[in-house]
């Protein structure tokens, strides 16, 4: 892969803490798929649009603003399959919920469907991932980028009349507005991770409680340990396994000296199963010493949708689905299914319950 | 150059120097002071670099700033009175001498 990979949690650290060294301006696949981001720039540059796009995403906001709405469409969800007695918790639930959220909430998005977004996301994933350089895949997260661009357009126009306290709103009313390419760039960027990242911490913590059924007792008894189970998730298999820096001059990090231009992969999943940090790191332990994990990454890119994601998932999505539908159990072992490396988790969960 | 004091839970102190200019976070963390987390790297983002400022000096470090205000609602320990992030304390001379108290938990 032409890379250096660092893969301790205390080099990882370090490099996330130095990005005038580990430069986010790198060419490479998120750039053909979606073009100059707020992912791949370096600060002020970073700095002007992460500003701009942040606030509805900050937690007051999402507690205040985005916290009922959310319920509602968990609830809703819950009601289309409660009587079912059997479903795919990525697809039926977990999917459709955080693309609800994402698209028609936080996003502003109301002139597209959950699925569209779900679909989308997947398509630009697939790009970001096609390391393989399949044309088909490649085919078909452009077709996804237009018709995002599209949709962006006409909410733009339309906050830009009646700002609507969403993200798109935000960056178009900025105290340092972003253009339109800009705000459209950056809306792909949200569209592709905030949809796979929450769900796959939703997928794999429900498929850790499943199979451990004493600590899921324990966390139904006392649920402030439902933040634990997020946190203790993102770190045991965190949602993103790497991602990419390069040198902006020659740097010794580890003992080696990497010289300027030098391609580098923070590899979280390993930093994050440092056994120098993380005691029995391999196993799931909702109840090990805190410490902090690298699954949000750090420094200025610390992501932007992290109380998104911790409020939806941990507050809402898993205390619902274990307190509604009694009686869960999976009907596999769903291991076969824990995919990716760039981007990590269950493509599917397929449980049954007691039907209502 | 100022001089501050970051007391950790077990009653330990650390006494570090930090530039003029610069915010509080920093003298923590390129001193490897621990407890003081910084994910953000000095954002306001992440709420794990939050202090309890000592009594004394609250009057002169002043109230949180907006953005603070809001983030402090949520850090892992609980909220005081007297609780910053310390990312968003400027480091002045007329500092020199304040003492912070390290939370149990950042995250």
């Amino acid at each position: 892969m032409g890379r250096h990979l660092l893969t301790r949690y205390d080099d990882i650290v370090h490099a996330e803490k130095l990005p005038e060294v580990f430069s986010s301006r790198e060419e490479g696949s998120l750039l053909r798929t979606v073009g100059p981001n707020m992912l791949r720039e370096d600060d002020p540059d970073h700095r002007r649009l992460r500003a701009a796009a942040e606030p509805p995403t900050r937690p007051r906001q999402v507690r205040d603003l985005w916290a009922g709405t959310f319920e509602r469409t968990a609830h809703e969800l819950l009601d289309r399959i409660a009587d079912r007695g059997e479903a795919d918790l990525i697809r039926d639930f977990a999917e459709p919920l955080v693309a609800a959220n994402l698209a028609l909430v936080l996003l502003g998005l109301r002139n597209a469907s959950a699925d569209d977004i779900a679909a989308w996301s997947r398509a630009m994933m697939d790009g970001n991932s096609n390391y393989a350089d399949d044309p088909d895949i490649w085919l078909r997260a452009e077709r996804a980028t237009r018709a995002i661009e599209e949709a962006v357009a006409e909410m733009v126009d339309i906050t830009r009349r009646e700002p609507d306290g969403s993200v798109i709103s935000s960056m178009v009313h900025a105290p340092e507005p972003m253009e339109l390419a800009e705000i459209q760039n950056n809306v792909k960027v949200v569209i592709g991770g905030g949809v796979n990242e929450p769900r796959d911490v939703f997928g794999v913590g429900a498929w850790a409680l499943l199979r451990r059924p004493d600590v899921l007792d324990r966390v139904l008894g006392d649920p402030g340990l439902w933040k634990r189970v997020f946190e203790e998730t993102a770190r045991w298999i965190s949602p993103i396994g790497m991602y990419p820096r390069q040198l902006t001059q020659d740097y010794e990090i580890a003992g080696v000296t990497l010289s300027a231009g030098s391609r580098v992969a923070l590899v979280i999943a390993s930093g994050n199963r440092d056994e120098a940090v993380f005691e029995r790191a391999d196993e799931f332990d909702v109840a090990r010493p805190h410490r902090p994990h690298l699954a949000f990454g750090g420094g200025p890119h610390f992501c932007m949708g992290a109380w998104v994601a911790r409020h939806e998932v941990s507050a809402l999505a898993w205390p619902l689905v274990f307190g509604r539908l009694k009686g869960l159990g999976p009907t596999d072992s769903a291991e076969d299914r824990l995919e990716g490396w760039v981007f990590r988790g269950l493509t599917s969960l397929n449980v049954t319950w007691q039907a209502a | 150059m100022p001089i501050v004091i970051f007391e950790l839970p077990d009653g330990t102190e650390r006494k570090v120097t930090a530039a003029s200019g610069t915010v509080l976070m920093q003298a923590a963390v390129s001193n490897g002071v621990e407890g003081i987390v910084a994910e953000c790297g000095g954002n306001a983002s992440c709420a794990t670099c939050h202090v309890y400022v000592d009594g004394r000096h609250t009057e002169l470090v002043g109230p949180p700033n907006e953005v603070e205000d809001e983030m402090l609602d949520f850090t892992a320990a609980e909220r005081r009175p007297t609780s910053r992030l310390s990312c968003q304390i400027q480091i002045s001379d007329a500092l020199d001498g304040l003492v912070v108290h390290v939370p149990e938990e950042q995250v």
